[in-house]
């Protein structure tokens, strides 16, 4: 599914945490999101998934004037995201967590009979469970964790919905260097057709994964272009020039 | 109309203790109606020991600030991560253990407060008779109110507070302790509580249950005027007060419906309050 | 996982059905007629609560305003019987359809989350609770007196059961309190349960993978709203009266209450915890103990606050850590 921002702007009072932002993200493309923190990034994805209004521009999806549907309309027409600080169902064991957005795609939440679904829900999740990782800790509370855990946990609620467009914000943030790889494998492992973005710190990670990189500082959109294209850009080396990676 | 202003004055003390309380707290304290009742038995007592007014009127806010204080420390501190829910409901315990306690210490009778002497009486405001101790509620409320509005605009500690109602987490990182801040709080409105409780009985009678009957409404104003503001807490008093006394006459009735109904309103539609500042 | 919470549920049947049969067997051992119908209103409270629980404890939807629903019901069924008449099923339809109605109406609070939920509740409770007290409308709600006289419920392929009898009536309210909880706890395994749940513990990130969130905590209030109705229902048949006070938002605190000790994530806790706050209220006063009898609003409140500040979970979240 392709993605576009129209001149998106997002004010606080004085303060414009975007501006203008235009960006144009054809389907099936992995395009890296980066910049400086403060940058607006997860503003954009606010944004973008419907979680913020913006005070002026638009949100484009296949093609179609999203801006004033809701983050759940949007999510079923296809789009997911993952969020910088793990939103998970605490409580609830990893099995029902992910059960939970098995069964929102398969439209099954409403049911009070449980039904033939509720197999196909079970039988969906375990491979889940497996593919992620996380199939020694199912029976555990999301909230007793391990931090890797609960961000394997985090990208797999994404990917249960089977989404057309999946905005990854900061999926390896705090992550070891063998959980990157497990996280890194299962995001190649995603269909072509799945348009993916992705906001990273990590340069190494967003270098692999990216075909195109779009520059954000202070809520304007500096540079976009491919891998090659922003390593030579100017522009991008100041902003970056003397930060810590 | 003077009626609804001495209404109203009352309730203004009660509002602002409670608005403050839930804008910096975050904290419905339902139990504000008991503090009240405790600080009018407070008065009952010192007022019946030593039979000065102005005596119970200094003596309720000091023991229902320390009362107020020793709350917040010993259950308020344990639950503040525990959510809003478990708050509310914590001081809604609060009030039945409170009320029950001065029920049986005191029995289930009405009692009086009796007018202080050079108060009782009345004087004629354009030709009508009114009590002279109603009037001195608006005036002493009236009073209360300015150096409230005064402190809460221009002091340090004003400044502080206000701060902190539009931003707790901002109070936490200019290195102030949040947790005496929240006790001085919180003991600050059980004092507004407390006083107004004193204030209360010589006008309208103190009895186990005059908590319940004033705190809907108290909540109402809180709501109405805005968390965690003092002036509204003022434009909400006198708002109530005013339609408590005119009420009757328009809406025949169905008063008490309509100011549900408004309150219903403002927190649908405007959640913050006519001049609330928190977000 | 829905297979093992059914299997969870399974693991117990003897307790539970132990505990049916204690309940059965109430009228045959308790001392005198007053403690049977202590019984029947604690397991009316009982119902009043498993219904607030599905809100709260299942829903995350903290209501001061339950209380409104179990008033429409006891006045709907309470202006039925007066007027028209006494028969058990249209009283029971009736008083699940006003609760649910006056919940469609009170669903406007549902815009709002938290602690501003909270209050519009609240003043949506003491809105129905004036209305209900109002002395000019007292020709047909009764003002605050409220509506008195009212018949006890006819069996409907049973009419020579005297419902009058406090045994019949218990047994009868016993029945009805099965009832809901099998249906409450069918619905909170189910998938709707689940999502529900899901709704409770983030409601964002329900939305983000695709759920309308609002239908589902709408479907959750006007459910607990109908069942609240049915248990005003009862409680109009027991008492022959409906208050208005029963609207009151203390009523809603008191159930809370309920389903907090008794532990906000199970449906029994909540029944169980209301049952003991029916026993502490009527209970004691009846107890020979000077002094202590009435004061149960204080034991309630120091009991309430302890478990507050030591044991949120409730009596049930003792009882499933002795299971594991």
């Amino acid at each position: 599914m392709n993605l576009s921002t129209a001149s998106v702007t997002v004010r606080f009072g004085a303060v414009a945490a975007l501006q203008d932002v235009s960006l144009d993200i054809p389907s099936g493309e992995r395009r890296a999101l980066i910049g400086p923190n403060g940058a607006g990034k997860t503003t954009l994805f606010d944004v973008i998934t419907g979680a913020r209004r913006p005070t002026s521009g638009r949100v484009v999806l296949a093609g179609a004037d999203v801006t004033p549907l809701s983050t759940s309309r949007r999510a079923r027409l296809g789009l997911a995201r993952t969020f910088q600080r793990s939103a998970l169902f605490p409580n609830l064991t990893v099995a029902a967590n992910l059960a939970l957005a098995v069964r929102s795609r398969m439209n099954a939440g409403w049911r009070i009979w449980p039904s033939r679904q509720e197999r196909k829900v079970a039988a969906e999740v375990s491979s889940r469970l497996d593919a992620a990782g996380l199939a020694p800790v199912a029976l555990r509370r999301a909230s007793t964790l391990a931090h890797g855990e609960q961000r394997a946990l985090e990208i797999e609620l994404a990917l249960a919905t089977e989404p057309r467009l999946l905005l990854l914000d900061e999926p390896m943030a705090g992550l070891s260097g063998a959980e990157r790889q497990a996280a890194v494998m299962r995001l190649r492992s995603l269909p072509e057709e799945v348009t993916l973005v992705l906001v990273e710190h990590d340069l190494d990670v967003v270098f692999a994964v990216a075909q195109r990189i779009s520059v954000l500082d202070h809520g304007v959109l500096i540079a976009d272009g491919t891998p090659a294209e922003i390593r030579a850009d100017h522009r991008v080396q100041e902003v970056y020039l003397g930060r810590t990676e | 109309m003077l009626n609804g202003l001495a209404f109203g004055g009352l309730i203004f003390l009660l509002a602002a203790g409670l608005s403050v309380i839930f804008g910096l707290m975050d904290v419905l304290n339902l139990a504000h109606g008991s503090f009240y009742m405790l600080g009018a038995y407070v008065g009952l007592t010192v007022l019946s020991l030593t039979n000065n007014f102005w005596l119970a009127l200094i003596a309720a806010p000091i023991a229902l600030a320390i009362i107020g204080g020793a709350v917040e420390v010993v259950f308020f501190r344990r639950i503040y991560q525990r959510g809003h829910l478990m708050q509310v409901l914590l001081t809604f315990g609060l009030t039945l253990v409170i009320v029950d306690l001065i029920r049986w210490r005191f029995g289930p009778q009405t009692h009086s407060l009796p007018t202080p002497p050079g108060l009782d009486g009345a004087v004629h405001i354009l030709g009508v008779p009114f009590a002279t101790y109603k009037l001195f509620v608006i005036l002493f409320a009236t009073l209360v109110a300015t150096v409230l509005v005064v402190a809460w605009r221009r002091t340090k500690v004003g400044a502080i507070l206000r701060a902190g109602v539009a931003d707790r987490e901002m109070l936490g990182l200019l290195g102030i302790d949040l947790s005496r801040v929240f006790t001085a709080t919180f003991a600050f409105g059980a004092a507004l509580a407390g006083l107004a409780g004193v204030v209360v009985g010589p006008y309208l009678s103190v009895y186990p249950g005059m908590d319940e009957s004033i705190l809907v409404l108290v909540l109402v104003v809180v709501v109405v005027g805005g968390l965690g503001s003092i002036e509204g807490a003022i434009v909400g008093a006198l708002l109530v007060g005013v339609a408590n006394a005119f009420g009757p006459l328009i809406l025949g009735g169905f008063e008490a419906a309509s100011i549900f109904a408004v309150m219903a309103v403002v927190l649908l539609v405007r959640p913050r309050g006519l001049l609330g500042l928190r977000q | 996982m829905t297979g093992l919470r059914q299997a969870a549920l399974r693991r117990r049947p003897l307790g539970w059905l132990a505990f049916l049969l204690f309940l059965i067997s109430v009228p045959a051992w308790a001392p005198n007629r007053f403690w049977i119908n202590v019984a029947s209103q604690a397991l009316i409270f009982a119902i009043f609560a498993m219904s607030l629980d599905l809100l709260l404890g299942y829903g995350g939807m903290p209501s001061f305003g339950h209380a409104a629903f179990f008033a429409a019901g006891a006045y709907g069924c309470a202006l039925w019987a007066l007027h028209r008449s006494p028969d058990l099923l249209p009283l029971m339809v009736l008083g699940l359809a006003a609760g649910a109605g006056l919940a469609v109406i009170g669903a406007l609070a549902l815009r709002a989350r938290g602690i501003f939920f909270l209050m519009l509740t609240l003043a949506f409770a003491q809105l129905v609770w004036s209305v209900l007290s109002n002395n000019q409308l007292a020709g047909v709600l009764g003002g605050d007196i409220g509506l008195i006289g009212v018949p006890r419920p006819v069996l409907p392929f049973l009419p020579d059961i005297n419902l009058f009898q406090a045994a019949n009536f218990y047994l009868l309210t016993l029945a009805v309190a099965a009832a809901v909880y099998l249906a409450l706890a069918a619905i909170v395994v189910s998938p709707f349960g689940r999502t529900l749940e899901g709704i409770r513990e983030n409601e964002g990130r329900m939305q983000s993978l695709g759920t309308f969130t609002f239908r589902y905590r709408l479907a959750a209030f006007v459910i607990a709203g109908a069942v609240a109705g049915l248990a005003g229902m009862l409680s109009a048949s027991f008492n022959f009266s409906a208050t208005p006070s029963s609207a009151f938002w203390t009523t809603s605190g008191l159930a809370m209450i309920a389903v907090i000790v008794g532990g906000a994530r199970s449906l029994l806790g909540p029944a169980v915890g209301a049952m003991l706050v029916v026993l502490l209220q009527l209970g004691l006063s009846s107890l020979p103990a000077r002094g202590l009898a009435e004061h149960w609003q204080l034991l309630l409140g120091a009991v309430f606050i302890a478990f507050v500040l030591f044991l949120p979970g409730g009596i049930s979240s003792l009882v499933r850590g002795r299971a594991n």
